[in-house]
């Protein structure tokens, strides 16, 4: 017995001693380009710092709803240490108090936030506090095949493009016989730049919807008139497609409105189609306008490693971005290392961050995914001219405050 | 050792139920527990992101120094008016030590927190590093500290119900889930019969054919959802074959999951043709229950087989009838993983679709609660129904 208890303390005194603090880290799983960057990133971590300090860091992806599955892990007390918040999520988990505000750590370490894109760092502040730090942003560009346009004999797309000379393109492209020129989804957050382009606002300032209001009906009803009264335009699931940018790679369209994160899969899976690939930049309206979609590293206010966790989100949003930056093709939230990013293909896509909007639509209560899925789904039904643009305005109209209320 | 002398049979009673207590335990726990929570939670508003929120550990230090601004080391160099005069505590609770607080826990912060304690132990650095939410208000409220050790959801009474029943969305979802029932359940009690009759016969190859007609109801949904995914898709196959037939008379192929007006239609018979095959098993077992002797003596009498299917076989196996539809009717009510693979339109969603929006993407649990508990009522009720419709006789 005794020979045993000694065994016991002696495995228990050499684990102790080799104890590493382990962090786990999770996200969405991107594609096979981005799981190996993170993985790369990780181990770097794990071989440098990790090291040193002791700790250990876990990738640890959620496959399928990430939403659905972090709040139920979150409420349950199993989440993982650090995790991507999505900006579109972003307040509706802060004001639920998930989230560990950063701003003492940032003053502790002196830690340089003003090399992150200003808007970037305003878009995880709630309360004047910081509950987050842009990994990377993305920003919507115009994708066009330049084999389907040369074949038809169209001319490109250009950075200087207008909806109303964009549209007539597309019409032309058409007439020469291309069925469906453009890709388009139902989904919200697609329509917004068209809204804003147009002199349109997603939301009053008492933070009622404006989706009512003439310039942003006039942007619905030209998302919409794309697809139904100029049939130049489809959603992917009606080309066989399961999103935008495989619809563009498997030249199913020839036009689509897509982000960077298509330039990691295309050069990955279809090298091909992506050297007939022309980028320039959203068609102009009133002003010019796209999204920004960004995505944070957030730290659980339940972990108890939190220390170890500032440590782990310091390297991923320093060193690790830049493996990010040059591997996966995100761009950088930090100027200085999109200082040093000259891959031509993204320089279009930065440019989007001097104008475009982050995706986030202020509302009372912080929720706004009840409307998202509700407004997408009356996109559907327009798309399938189940509805006017009239009627559905109306029915978002009278009950977008049920849909964002507690 | 005579106080201990029990009777036979209850000494057999209790070793029986020692040996049934696994299962009565994991019963209790994991059915009839839950069904009478979610009867309660249908009255609350309960938040499961804040159920856990008094058990978070905190550090009292690092809370302060975010409230304040001002760092631990630096504290010393302030006064503690100074310090007391930027101190909210509502405030500090709420966003620093990162507790959601309802209306009367406000109230209880505002009047007996102890910020003038809480601050002095901040300056002379004898705060805990480390501590629990429900430790920490102990600490420091002077009163009802007690209050803040367990999350209680508030109760709501029916006001949950109240907003079911002004929600549209609700409406369309329950009628979702009520038509599919209707379209699925006859159909396929009564294609499950055919095909166990089918799989009844003296044909060769009787073994083959009862293993395809089964296979469906062994194949995951999941796997089965992806497949139609691609059969239903505009470039799929349904639409190939429908327009090499048809397309002369103008037929267009039509995205099915896509189209609100037939995605429904098109996950039922999708459901039809996976489960029909699990049923025919049921009647397959009940037609062995047929004696040959009745058929003998209808074909004596100058029956033929349709007369015998619906005059014999259909009224004997009643009570099959019954249990395959009262399954089938609960199991369409409840119907969820097709849905929730294949439908992309909130306008084809069914109820237990939207259960489960509710509780696990929107966070409103207690709705979520409220709509489960409507749905078990309709499912009681319509098995009743079915009951005393189809009497059963032995």
């Amino acid at each position: 017995m005794r020979r045993l208890l000694t065994v016991f303390f002696a495995v228990w005194v050499v684990v102790g001693l080799f104890a590493v603090v382990r962090i786990t880290i999770s996200g969405w799983p991107g594609n096979p380009v981005e799981e190996a960057t993170i993985k790369r990133a990780v181990d770097t971590f794990n071989n440098t710092i990790g090291k040193q300090k002791g700790i250990e860091v876990v990738w640890e992806p959620i496959a399928g709803d990430y939403k659905q599955v972090l709040m139920t892990r979150l409420s349950g007390g199993t989440g993982p240490d650090l995790f991507y918040v999505d900006v579109y999520v972003f307040e509706e988990l802060a004001r639920a108090n998930v989230l560990l505000p950063l701003d003492t750590y940032v003053k502790r370490d002196n830690f340089d936030l003003n090399d992150f894109y200003p808007s970037l760092i305003e878009a995880f502040k709630y309360q004047n506090r910081l509950y987050g730090i842009a990994k990377d942003f993305s920003t919507l560009a115009l994708w066009f095949n330049k084999e389907i346009f040369d074949k038809y004999k169209v001319p490109y797309l250009t950075n200087d493009e207008t909806w109303d000379s964009f549209l007539k393109k597309l019409q032309q492209l058409k007439a020469a016989g291309f069925e469906t020129p453009l890709a388009l989804a139902p989904d919200f957050n697609r329509i917004i730049p068209f809204i804003i382009s147009f002199g349109g606002r997603l939301v009053k300032p008492d933070l009622s919807t404006a989706l009512g209001e003439p310039n942003s009906k006039k942007a619905i009803q030209f998302y919409i008139d794309l697809v139904t009264k100029y049939k130049v335009a489809k959603e992917p699931s009606a080309l066989g497609s399961g999103w935008l940018g495989e619809a563009l790679a498997t030249e199913k369209c020839a036009v689509a409105m897509e982000g960077p994160w298509t330039i990691g899969f295309m050069r990955g899976s279809f090298p091909d189609t992506f050297k007939k690939m022309g980028i320039v930049e959203m068609p102009k309206g009133i002003k010019k306008a796209t999204m920004i979609y960004t995505v944070a590293w957030s730290i659980n206010r339940a972990t108890p490693n939190r220390d170890a966790a500032w440590e782990v989100l310091k390297f991923l949003v320093t060193e690790g971005q830049r493996i990010f930056v040059e591997g996966a093709g995100v761009l950088a939230s930090r100027k200085s290392i999109a200082a040093q990013d000259k891959d031509p293909v993204k320089q279009v896509f930065y440019k989007g961050a001097e104008y475009g909007v982050p995706w986030r639509v202020p509302t009372p209560t912080g929720i706004f995914s009840i409307a998202n899925d509700q407004i997408g789904s009356l996109l559907k039904d327009l798309f399938a001219g189940k509805l006017t643009v009239d009627q559905a305005v109306k029915i978002i109209e009278d009950n977008y405050n049920n849909w964002v209320k507690k | 050792m005579k106080g201990l002398r029990l009777k036979y049979r209850t000494k057999e009673a209790i070793v029986g139920y020692l040996f049934a207590a696994p299962v009565i335990v994991s019963v209790l726990v994991f059915a009839i527990y839950p069904i009478f929570a979610a009867f309660y939670y249908s009255l609350t508003d309960y938040q499961p992101l804040e159920a856990r929120k008094f058990m978070y550990v905190v550090d009292p230090y690092g809370a302060l120094e975010l409230h304040t601004g001002i760092l631990r080391e630096e504290a010393g160099n302030y006064t503690l008016d100074e310090l007391l005069a930027n101190f909210d505590p509502i405030q500090f609770v709420q966003l620093d030590l990162g507790v959601n607080l309802d209306d009367t826990e406000k109230e209880l912060v505002k009047r007996y927190f102890d910020s003038a304690s809480l601050i002095s132990d901040f300056r002379e650095g004898k705060l805990p590093e480390r501590l629990k939410v429900s430790e920490f208000m102990k600490r420091y409220m002077r009163a009802y500290g007690h209050k803040f050790s367990k999350y209680v959801p508030k109760f709501v009474g029916l006001q949950n119900f109240e907003d079911i029943f002004s929600d549209k969305l609700f409406y369309t979802s329950f009628w979702n889930a009520f038509l599919y029932s209707l379209v699925v359940v006859p159909i396929q009690t009564l294609l499950a019969i055919i095909l166990a009759v089918a799989a009844n016969s003296k044909i060769k190859g009787v073994g083959f054919f009862k293993a395809v007609f089964f296979l469906p109801a062994i194949t995951s949904s999941a796997a089965l959802s992806m497949v139609f995914m691609l059969l239903y898709s505009k470039p799929g196959v349904i639409n190939k074959i429908l327009v090499a037939i048809f397309g002369k008379f103008g037929f267009q192929p039509i995205d099915y999951l896509n189209e609100p007006s037939i995605a429904l239609f098109a996950i039922m018979a999708m459901n039809i043709w996976s489960t029909a095959g699990y049923f025919m098993v049921t009647f397959l077992a009940g037609l062995q229950d047929i004696p040959s002797s009745i058929y003998e003596a209808a074909k004596i009498d100058g029956a033929n087989k349709f007369q015998m299917f619906w005059k014999i076989t259909m009224p004997l196996l009643r009570p099959q009838i019954v249990f395959v539809s009262i399954m089938g009717t609960i199991g369409c009510m409840q119907v969820f993983d097709q849905i929730y693979f294949l439908v992309r339109n909130l306008r084809n969603i069914t109820i237990s679709y939207y259960i489960y929006k509710n509780a696990f993407e929107y966070g409103k649990m207690g709705y979520a609660s409220a709509l489960a508990v409507i749905l078990f009522a309709v499912i009681l009720i319509l098995s009743l129904i079915q009951r005393k419709l189809i009497k059963e006789q032995y």
